[in-house]
């Protein structure tokens, strides 16, 4: 019995080297060493505030603030109805980015009871268009701060680039064609789906939450460039 | 024997691989978030009881996720749509129900909820 125990033992050993194998001897930066005040001040909720917009498009606020509720929550915290939570600030007058950035992270513990608010700005939310080929952009910045101590408990910036086809240039009526219906193809509807794209790639970065089965499991997870 | 015992082991490596991959998400959404989206571009009445629907499907189908619970802000999103259409007690009620699940919501939650009793007894007098 005890030979099939060493051979149990032999296999997990070798798995497990087959698994670290994988990474370099050079320490990679982990969840844990890149937001270490995530795991002393463990945050539980989440209040998201309407984002931050530096594009040229104005309606890219309301249409970003969609896309921020559902991937936070699948992270594991509480995350503060969004829709409800842009109302009130509204009604209480604070509807400008320049006044959310200056508030202390403090008030929102007082008004609304939320351990870490998060600021998100909109720097891209556009495309390029040049004769033969048209480009979308999408960049965000995430930042989460703790409304205990005001302390930056994690932040990253993602973006994505798109290369929405070149043009037929056979002949100038062609290339008009292809223009529009470039125009056409990256209605906002787009722009929504590639924001999702970038608050995945951000999200990857952000430490478990309380309600995810990683909680405080993840503090050795690298952070992985993509 | 020893051939069973391999296969046997070989099996729970592969297991521990494959029952990673074929997770369910931690709540179920439904169509939440493209409604949402939807109802902000539109701003229709169609678009927002469309958006009402879809959040009450997800809160009717926790079954559908790993927590087995309705996600965060979600009773607290149709009690608002409820408020806003006028209908307090219901908006009561969904206010309850989130800070019941979640009491990380406990504290926002009873602001609303004493403000909205607040305005009734105002309008009583």
């Amino acid at each position: 019995m005890s030979r099939y125990h060493s051979c149990f033992i032999t296999s997990i050993t070798l798995l497990t080297i087959f698994l670290t194998g994988c990474s370099s001897s050079q320490p990679q930066p982990t969840k844990g060493s890149a937001y270490p005040q995530m795991y002393q001040e463990k945050p539980r909720s989440i209040l998201i505030l309407p984002p931050i917009n530096e594009s040229t498009d104005t309606e890219a606020k309301d249409y970003y603030m969609t896309t921020t509720e559902v991937p936070f929550a699948l992270m594991g915290y509480y995350v503060f109805p969004t829709e409800m939570v842009a109302d009130i600030l509204n009604q209480e007058g604070i509807y400008d980015a320049s006044i959310l950035q200056n508030m202390p992270a403090t008030k929102f513990y007082e008004y609304f009871g939320a351990d870490a608010v998060l600021f998100t700005t909109i720097h891209k939310w556009d495309v390029s268009y040049t004769v033969v080929a048209s480009t979308l952009h999408v960049a965000i910045s995430a930042k989460l701060v703790s409304t205990k101590t005001n302390k930056v408990l994690w932040e990253h910036s993602k973006s994505v680039t798109v290369d929405l086809g070149s043009a037929n240039t056979n002949s100038l009526e062609g290339l008009l064609i292809s223009v529009v219906l470039t125009a056409i193809n990256t209605a906002s509807a787009d722009y929504v789906e590639y924001a999702k794209v970038v608050n995945d790639k951000l999200i990857y970065t952000l430490p478990a939450g309380p309600y995810s089965p990683m909680y405080l499991k993840d503090e050795d997870m690298p952070l992985r460039q993509y | 024997m020893k051939f069973f015992l391999h296969f046997v082991l070989f099996g729970i490596i592969l297991l521990s691989f494959t029952n990673c991959s074929t997770h369910k998400p931690l709540y179920y959404y439904g169509d939440y978030s493209e409604e949402y989206y939807t109802a902000k571009r539109e701003l229709t009445p169609e678009a927002k009881l469309q958006l009402q629907h879809s959040i009450e499907e997800a809160i009717n189908n926790p079954n559908n996720s790993i927590s087995q619970r309705v996600a965060p802000g979600m009773y607290a999103n149709l009690g608002y749509i409820y408020l806003k259409n006028a209908n307090n007690a219901k908006a009561i009620e969904y206010f309850e129900k989130e800070k019941q699940l979640y009491p990380e919501s406990a504290y926002f939650m009873q602001r609303m909820i004493n403000k909205v009793k607040a305005l009734e007894e105002k309008e009583n007098e």
